[in-house]
């Protein structure tokens, strides 16, 4: 008995696939555009409808990118921030006076430093502690007169991390006045805020999405009309519906990679200029350092800007596939 | 090579348009279709060029029923025929040379083997020098003529031509006659629609005359 297989020269029917898709044309296309070739494109180059929907998809695709890259950046920079909060704890000493004071910090640093799980121990001086009150208190003169709790910034091992209810219980039991701070209901809060501003990113995203998929169909489809005759007389002069098909999925895949690239630069342009004016409107100053604290990884990373190129695709193959669904109803009805 | 059984047609719920026509065409031959305007003319040569279905009866075409053939069998089929359409139907983005030569393109030829046979075509219907012009500025009878050699440049073997000298004056009337008597001759089929009784007495072949609904051969 002979074996067949289903999947057969399954190789050589995907390279005759991809050398016929309408991709490899166009791609090519673009990259010899420079040669010219002598005849005219058989589906009309410009016209008004055309345009139209060369200025939509630009737009839309836009507004797509933004959007995703947005939602991609708060994504990030709430991941990178959890990480960076889930990794330090804050030990506070509030009692003593004087070079006790000093001692009694120095004793609990030391204490803190052998503890399993421990990576760095970062007491704060009295003026980097004093700065951080600043915004609210004011010129250090206040502070100076004012008995100021010290802190002691605490990097903790997230691979094997310490339990920090026993390490609070023996602070607690060996010194007077010290506490421990794990961040964890104002990580809880934070982490509730980004996540729902996320969730209402993805919703916007969704609707951008949906308005984009939707302004593109129609805007093609109005295209595709204007070109009803052209669609007729191939016909008429034999041609067959997968060469009227493919002649017009190159030339709405031409017109939606290149608006879609316009589109998916003038976002990459913004994205790239965020940093910047988010420097120049916030001013400078502590509410600024915090700020670019959290925007600290605003900055779009090369995922992000794949993430464009990923909306280009898509939003040129909707054209694509638009037109090819044109082209065979308006053919249905000589059938 | 042509047969029309117990052809019905009636665009619609409105009357019907041609009735129980039946006839049948030897290969090479060559016809007028004439009979009053809106009588039916552009309408049957429709359903031989298969762009409309009868209501009712069978068309065989090149000894294949047309009705039951799939879509890419029917764009073979057609590749067979050359028309001329009543409106001409150029394409006003492509030249009048492009125009000529779509059908070969689409035929998937390479632009070098036509090239010349293009060229030679247009010079012969008197378009020689408007051959880079755009169907915009030809005027009547220049978008006619280009029709008619985007009809013949594939060398069909069928020929249908609606109305081709309607815009021209008689000289370049009887021209295109000629045109088409010298292809009969090299074996095309020809039908030209027309109630030109001045260009049907230029030649002696025989007529098919609509009259209500129904064809008669003259
Ligand atoms: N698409 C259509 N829908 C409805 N009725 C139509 C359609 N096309 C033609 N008709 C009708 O069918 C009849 C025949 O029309 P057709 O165009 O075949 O006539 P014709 O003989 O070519 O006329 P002319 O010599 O004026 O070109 C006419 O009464 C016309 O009104
Ligand atoms: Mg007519």
């Amino acid at each position: 008995m002979k074996v067949t297989w289903k999947f057969d020269n399954l190789p050589g029917r995907l390279a005759e696939r991809v050398r016929t898709s309408p991709w490899v044309a166009v791609v090519s296309g673009l990259a010899r555009r420079q040669a010219g070739s002598g005849t005219a494109p058989i589906v009309q180059p410009a016209s008004v409808a055309g345009r139209a929907l060369t200025v939509v998809i630009a737009i839309m695709t836009f507004l797509a990118c933004l959007t995703s890259g947005a939602v991609y950046v708060v994504n990030q920079s709430a991941n990178d921030w959890f990480a960076d909060i889930a990794s330090e704890v804050t030990v506070q000493v509030s009692e003593g006076q004087g070079s006790e004071f000093e001692k009694k910090v120095t004793l609990v640093s030391l204490f803190l430093a052998k503890q399993p799980g421990i990576l760095r121990v970062n007491p704060l001086s009295a003026e980097e502690s004093g700065k951080l009150l600043e915004p609210w208190l004011g010129g250090s003169d206040v502070l100076s007169a004012l008995p100021v709790p010290r802190l002691i910034a605490v990097e903790i091992d997230r691979s094997s991390p310490p339990d920090l209810n026993a390490l609070r219980e023996s602070l607690e039991s060996n010194f007077k006045g010290v506490t421990l701070d794990d961040h964890r209901r104002w990580q809880a809060e934070l982490r509730t805020v980004t996540r729902s501003l996320v969730l209402g990113g993805i919703a916007v995203l969704m609707l951008v999405g949906a308005a984009t998929v939707a302004s593109i169909v129609s805007a093609t489809k109005s295209a595709m009309a204007s070109n009803r005759e052209i669609i007729e007389v191939l016909h008429f002069v034999g041609a067959r519906e997968r060469f009227i098909a493919h002649e017009f999925e190159k030339h709405f895949l031409n017109i939606g990679i290149r608006a879609g690239l316009v589109g998916a630069f003038g976002a990459t342009v913004v994205f790239l200029l965020l940093p910047l004016t988010m420097r120049l409107l916030s001013g400078r100053g502590l509410a600024a350092a915090e700020f670019r604290q959290f925007i600290g990884s605003a900055v779009l990373d090369w995922p992000g800007y794949l993430l464009f190129g990923f909306v280009v695709v898509v939003v040129a193959t909707l054209c694509m596939l638009t037109s090819r669904f044109g082209v065979y109803r308006i053919l249905k009805s000589y059938d | 090579m042509i047969r029309f059984e117990n052809i019905g047609l009636r665009y619609g719920l409105g009357p019907e348009v041609l009735r129980d026509v039946d006839f049948h065409l030897v290969p090479g031959s060559f016809h007028f279709l004439t009979g009053p305007s809106g009588a039916g003319k552009t309408s049957l040569l429709r359903m031989l060029f298969m762009s409309l279905r009868p209501s009712r009866g069978l068309i065989h075409l090149f000894g294949q029923n047309c009705s039951d053939l799939p879509s890419s069998e029917r764009a073979d089929l057609r590749r067979r025929i050359g028309i001329v359409f009543q409106d001409f139907r150029l394409l006003d983005h492509l030249t009048t040379w492009e125009n000529v030569a779509l059908p070969l393109r689409v035929f998937g030829e390479s632009e070098a083997s036509y090239r010349d046979d293009v060229t030679d075509l247009l010079k012969w219907v008197g378009l020689g020098a408007r051959m880079t012009a755009y169907p915009e500025v030809l005027s009547g009878g220049e978008k006619q003529r280009a029709a008619i050699a985007r009809a013949v440049i594939g060398k069909p073997e069928l020929l249908l031509a609606d109305e081709p000298t309607g815009n021209v004056d008689p000289a370049m009337a009887n021209r295109l006659l000629r045109l088409f008597i010298e292809l009969n001759r090299l074996g095309t089929s020809v039908i030209i629609a027309t109630h030109d009784f001045q260009l049907m007495d230029q030649c002696d072949a025989p007529r098919l005359v609509l009259h209500e609904g129904h064809l008669e051969i003259r």
